[in-house]
This record gives structure tokens, C-alpha cells and sequence, in this order.
């Protein structure tokens, strides 16, 4: 494991993006898995918090259009994230805090996908139900661990 | 003059507290991502119901998303602080920084020029209105600043030394 781990920091890609001074290399791969993050977990908490019963006006059959924009979102920071890892991977990849950020993010996805079954279940305007609600709230729990294990990960 | 600001704030508790406790920095880094990712999803919404998309949203309920917007500019408002008070030489000559800083100034004044000039038309505006030109402009420039103060801030390191 570690033997590919190297192998793959070792590539000339990893390296380049490692190393080059270029604002084009690993600060714009970075910036693209921040604006990701944003673009994944703001509509999430948009409809989360909707779903708790804030901005009650807001139609939630409106809010399944955040749909797509959370698996763009979700697109862009797989594949900034992939990237990330292949210039650390040594580094990153063998610790306890990433592979528990990876179990939070898988958590918190499957989380939103649930979130879609159980409240646009018909064609009707939804009405959250306890579930809903309960998910709403993990799903705002599970992106705030996942985050914070994020972050951690620059700092030890 | 920068140098005494530096020095005067790099005596004070806070600062102290900011470098010495080892958690403490990571948390505020935690609660300033928890606070882009609120106010992006809040401000967002209401961004886009301004530039007259989701029109199927009443103006009236996007509006009702502000508050959790002002919740994340709240809070990154203070672990902002906080990072400069801990740490003021890293950002005090540092481009990305003021980069960072003269955006935030955009997205604040345009906030207060909707709130104080224009928000109130929208009371007066059906539900499905098409919103006026001066709607579309707010909220694109909304979007366009928190952009920018994104990548700025994601820049302190590379363009400045910030860590």
C-alpha cells in the first residue's frame, strides 16, 4: 500500500503539482476543491435548513433543482480532491484523519441522496416529516465533522 | 505604523491564545469554512431569485435566506479577526490579503446599497416578478465579490506567506 502511495506521489504530475511555484498548479486545484465545498454543501444546508422549517415561503419543490448543483459540486471536488491526494499521497493518504474525512464525506453524500428519496418521494408540493427533518440535521452535523476533518488535516 | 499595530496586537491575549493553543487555530479554520459554505448556500439563493433565475421562489421567501447569510459574514467576520489578531504580520503585507480585504468592502457596500436603496421595492413586487435591472446587477456583483474573497483567501499563502 505504501509502495503505491509512493509510486504515486513519485509521478511527474505529483511532483509538478507538488512543487511548481506556478499559481496554476496546486493553489488553483485548491481553490477549485473550496469553491466545490461551497458549491456542494451551501445548497445542502439551503435545503436542510428549509427542511427544519426556516424561509418556510420557499417552495421545496423548487429546491430539488439544488440536486444537480450538489453533484457538481461533489464532481468537482472528487476530482480536486483525487489530485490533492496523488501530490501527498504518502502524507495524506496513511493517516487516520483523511480515511475518517473520506468515511464523513460518503456519509454526508449518501445522506443528501437520502434526503431526495424521502422528501420527493411524489410529484406534490413535499411536506418534511420527522425523517426528513432528522436527516436535515445530520446531514448539517455530518458536512460541519467533515469540514473540520478537512481543515485539521493542514495542521498536523 | 504597521509595524507598532503588528506588535501591539501580537501582545495581546488573544494572539497569544491564537499561536499557543494548537487546536485553537484549526477550529477557527473549521468555523471560517462552516461560514463560506452558509453564506454561499444563503446568499446564493437569494443571488441567483435577484438575477431572475428560480423564479418559482417568491422574492419575499429568498429573502427570508438572508439571515443565514448574515450568520456566515458573522462568523467569518470573527475567526477573521481572530486569524489577523494571532497572526497580523502574515497578512498586513501580504497582496492577497488586501485583495481579500477590498472585495469583502464590495460585497459589504453593495449589501448595504440593496438593503438601504432597493430592498424594500421588493414588498411591493408579486411573488413571480421579473426583477429590475438594478435587482440583476446586486445580485451578480453579490456573487461575483464572495467569489473573489474566496479566492483571495485561498490565495494568502501562495501570493503572500500566509500559512
Amino acid at each position: 500500500m505504501m509502495d503505491m502511495l509512493t509510486a504515486l506521489e513519485a509521478t511527474a504530475f505529483s511532483t509538478w503539482l507538488r512543487e511548481s511555484p506556478s499559481l496554476w498548479a496546486y493553489p488553483l486545484i485548491l481553490t477549485l476543491h473550496t469553491v466545490g465545498l461551497a458549491v456542494l454543501v451551501g445548497p445542502s444546508w439551503a435545503l436542510d435548513l428549509r427542511l427544519l422549517g426556516f424561509a418556510p415561503g420557499i417552495p421545496l419543490r423548487v429546491l430539488e433543482k439544488a440536486f444537480p448543483v450538489m453533484w457538481a459540486g461533489f464532481f468537482i471536488n472528487g476530482i480536486s480532491g483525487l489530485l490533492l491526494f496523488a501530490a501527498d499521497a504518502t502524507t495524506k493518504g496513511a493517516t487516520l484523519l483523511f480515511v475518517t474525512k473520506l468515511g464523513l464525506v460518503a456519509l454526508a453524500v449518501v445522506n443528501i441522496a437520502a434526503i431526495r428519496r424521502v422528501v420527493y418521494r411524489t410529484g406534490a408540493e413535499p411536506s418534511p416529516g420527522v425523517l426528513a427533518r432528522g436527516l436535515a440535521i445530520t446531514s448539517i452535523l455530518l458536512w460541519i465533522a467533515a469540514i473540520g476533518t478537512g481543515r485539521w488535516m493542514a495542521y498536523v | 505604523m504597521s509595524e507598532t499595530l503588528v506588535a501591539w496586537l501580537k501582545s495581546t491575549a488573544i494572539s497569544h491564545a491564537m499561536v499557543e493553543l494548537p487546536w485553537l487555530w484549526p477550529l477557527c479554520e473549521t468555523l471560517h469554512f462552516v461560514g463560506l459554505a452558509l453564506l454561499i448556500g444563503a446568499a446564493g439563493l437569494f443571488d441567483l431569485r435577484l438575477m431572475g433565475l428560480l423564479k418559482a421562489i417568491p422574492l419575499k421567501a429568498a429573502m427570508q435566506m438572508r439571515g443565514w447569510a448574515a450568520v456566515g459574514i458573522a462568523i467569518n467576520l470573527i475567526t477573521g479577526v481572530l486569524f489577523f489578531v494571532g497572526a497580523p504580520a502574515q497578512y498586513i503585507d501580504n497582496p492577497a490579503w488586501w485583495g481579500k480585504v477590498l472585495f469583502l468592502m464590495v460585497a459589504v457596500i453593495n449589501i448595504a446599497i440593496f438593503e438601504t436603496k432597493q430592498g424594500k421595492r421588493i414588498l411591493e413586487m408579486t411573488a413571480d416578478a421579473e426583477t429590475p435591472a438594478s435587482f440583476k446587477i446586486a445580485g451578480a456583483v453579490s456573487l461575483a465579490s464572495w467569489a473573489a474573497v474566496l479566492y483571495f483567501g485561498r490565495m494568502l499563502p501562495f501570493i503572500g506567506n500566509a500559512f
